[in-house]
């Protein structure tokens, strides 16, 4: 076979469905082992674009991150928060370990700007990892993100609505997150690059509000039904 | 002692223009605008002659730009020179309006003999691009005339120097019309017949102004000059003889003044991380531009980039007819003591300032914030959000380890419940104060799940009923 096809297989950049071979990819470990078993061994692809598909905040999304964004603080490089739907509670990201140091916020409004910033701070060798919640972003959008991405050795996740999960993307893993009834985080793998889809888990997160797992849930008899209403 | 004398014969033609990338022809008129003064060869090549009348110059160039003198900007652009100047002699005057002195002679050891450091300040000449005639003399007076004149070289040699001094026609040896006449009439054509004569002789027939001139020339009596001392600060001007309307017209000068900014910074060995750029425009209020950078900075394409991006951001209000580049804050240049092996540290430090500096720029300085825990107890004020700055120490993670447990995501404001959580977690944990500053908080905080799967901070106020203020992100 000639090289170039050597390479690209290589490279993983021919999908070979019957073989699933480990890519040789730039990866950053998730910090969560059943979801990195999912993921073939790897975690989040640094120099790609990552998605996170969820419905509503507070389902556990950030702390999915936050074994990632310790270790990348830790490093030395900086974490920005793009557009953050809410405000970062700072002595709980303290209080998790997190060097707020490192830690950048950035607020803008305009759709250009939000497109104009994480093309540079995915192309800069001091980034580490980037979140950002964009809003509506068109696939040619993406498509230019997912180039500045390459550029650059960067994790970068965004985070968008579930709806969006019908939508193609050339983002190169894409993953659908739900609650489930206990307090665990369900992992859908919608997308992948180099290997099948379709495989999910289960990431306990339940200590991300001090509730023991196995323990009954404690019911608080909340004034709730009586005092007000 | 030895003098270097530079003689700029036309300083404002020159400065003009090299701040034009298009060379078309210009001259500079007198205050009253009738007489030309001085011509760019471009004009001179039209049959353009300095002392012509602005009329009949116009008639041979309808093109023609025209720029006015001015007192006030021709010393300023003498003092511009002066000051790189200082880079390479300590002891320099100016000399109003066009020449500056330095004293060369404890010079020569340094560069290495004399015509070194002719080659220094001729290069120095050639890089800003400005014409100057240069001479050298064993007094002051000696090197201003021959400069004057423009018949300098390199030598130090007393004979030669002797022997272009007693060549200069008396006009040209600074004597006043009086003396002029006066020594004429006695037969003296050059500056060298009246140096020939018996000093004593001299004195009897000359007025003691004219004798002392000739004595300051040869230097038998002291020509005390006082030097100049370079302000600390920056300031660079570019005028335009055409107004400039895009911005992009505005970069050609600019990267010259950055260059400029850089070599100076460089010299002194500093940074700086303010830069103020003012636009003048004909009729408005100048714009003033502040550039920030997140961190010290002397690099003129760094600069350059912030500077652009502020264009992008807003365009011109106005045509441009000048452009001020002004820096008043130094600080002096840290040895970088982070550097390993490698060089790594340092270029990571590097690029996350130029990161800021450009997002900054782009997105105002207010887009940017660093988040931080404060010791309090009501939620919304326990924690603050500061302006960015790069900290290297590493705070020790016990001093949080201690913290309550906490939602990762805080609402902007509480928000009221909408419906029955599905399921009650913890809680509840009271939180009261706030009464010692008027911002009094009295709450009940529950953790509760609600129907949609998500895990919400609840808490109950006495007075005003049920509310969410944070997610379990």
């Amino acid at each position: 076979m000639s090289d170039i096809l050597n390479t690209l297989m290589r490279d993983s950049r021919v999908w070979q469905g019957h073989r699933q071979g480990h890519t040789s990819h730039p990866s950053e470990p998730t910090g969560y082992q059943v979801l990195d078993n999912q993921l073939g061994g790897i975690g989040w692809p640094r120099g790609a674009l990552s998605e996170c598909l969820l419905d509503a905040y507070g389902i556990g999304e950030l702390h999915l991150l936050l074994p990632l964004m310790k270790t990348v603080a830790d490093r030395g490089k900086t974490v920005f928060w793009l557009n953050p739907p809410h405000t970062p509670y700072a002595p709980a990201m303290a209080r998790e370990g997190v060097n707020l140091d490192q830690v950048v916020m950035v607020r803008t409004d305009d759709q250009g700007d939000v497109l104009w910033t994480l093309e540079n701070c995915l192309r800069s060798p001091a980034t580490g990892l980037v979140m950002a919640w964009p809003g509506n972003l068109a696939t040619r959008d993406i498509r230019r993100l997912q180039l500045a991405a390459e550029a650059g050795s960067n994790v970068c996740v965004l985070f968008r609505d579930r709806q969006c999960a019908d939508q193609n993307s050339p983002a190169a893993l894409r993953l659908e997150l739900e609650p489930d009834h206990q307090h665990n985080l369900t992992v859908n793998i919608i997308k992948r690059r180099g290997s099948w889809p379709g495989q999910n888990c289960s990431l306990a997160m339940a200590h991300r509000a001090d509730l023991s797992f196995n323990e009954a849930p404690r019911v608080v008899e909340g004034p709730w039904p009586t005092s007000r209403r | 002692m030895l003098w270097l004398y530079l003689h700029f014969p036309h300083l404002l033609l020159d400065h003009i223009r090299r701040s034009h990338e298009k060379q078309q022809a210009l001259v500079v008129v007198e205050g009253s605008g009738h007489k030309v003064l001085q011509a760019c060869p471009v004009a001179q090549s039209q049959g353009i002659r300095s002392g012509m009348r602005l009329k009949t110059a116009i008639s041979l160039c309808p093109q023609l730009q025209i720029a006015r003198a001015d007192q006030q900007q021709e010393t300023r652009i003498l003092e511009d020179q002066a000051r790189w100047l200082y880079r390479y002699a300590a002891y320099i005057v100016l000399v109003s309006p066009d020449g500056i002195l330095a004293e060369i002679g404890s010079l020569q050891k340094l560069y290495g003999g004399l015509s070194a450091v002719w080659q220094t300040v001729e290069q120095g000449l050639n890089e800003r691009q400005l014409n100057a005639w240069i001479a050298i003399g064993h007094t002051p007076l000696a090197a201003t005339l021959i400069a004057r004149s423009g018949q300098g070289e390199c030598t130090a040699d007393s004979g030669h120097i002797q022997r272009t001094l007693g060549q200069l026609p008396l006009l040209k040896a600074g004597f006043d019309e009086k003396a002029c006449q006066r020594l004429q009439r006695l037969g003296l054509d050059t500056l060298g017949d009246v140096l020939k004569l018996p000093p004593k002789e001299l004195a009897k027939r000359l007025s003691p102004e004219v004798v002392v001139h000739i004595q300051k020339i040869q230097g038998s009596r002291p020509d005390p000059q006082t030097p100049w001392q370079p302000p600390h600060r920056f300031r660079q001007q570019a005028d335009f003889v055409q107004d400039i309307e895009q911005s992009q017209g505005l970069l050609f000068p600019l990267q010259r003044m950055l260059q400029e900014l850089e070599d100076d910074l460089c010299w002194r060995q500093q940074d700086t991380d303010s830069l103020l750029l003012i636009l003048q425009h004909r009729h408005e209020e100048p714009t003033r531009l502040r550039v920030r950078t997140s961190g010290p900075e002397h690099r003129a394409e760094a600069f350059l980039k912030l500077i652009q991006i502020r264009f992008d951001q807003s365009p011109l209000r106005a045509p441009v007819m000048a452009m001020v580049l002004s820096v008043q804050r130094f600080i002096d240049r840290e040895a970088a003591n982070e550097r390993d092996l490698l060089g790594t540290t340092q270029d990571l430090n590097e690029a996350w300032h130029t990161l800021i500096s450009r997002l900054q720029a782009r997105l105002g300085s207010d887009a940017l914030t660093q988040l931080s825990p404060q010791a309090d107890h009501r939620p919304e004020r326990a924690w603050s959000a500061s302006d960015i700055s790069r900290h290297s120490g590493h705070k020790s993670s016990d001093d949080f380890a201690s913290l309550p447990r906490r939602p990762l995501w805080l609402l902007k404001g509480p928000q009221p419940i909408t419906e029955a959580p599905s399921e009650w977690l913890s809680g509840p944990e009271r939180i009261s104060g706030g009464w010692w500053d008027g911002q009094r908080v009295h709450r009940d905080y529950y953790i509760a799940k609600l129907n949609s799967g998500q895990l919400a901070w609840v808490f109950h106020d006495a007075r005003d009923g049920w509310f969410v203020h944070g997610w379990f992100g």
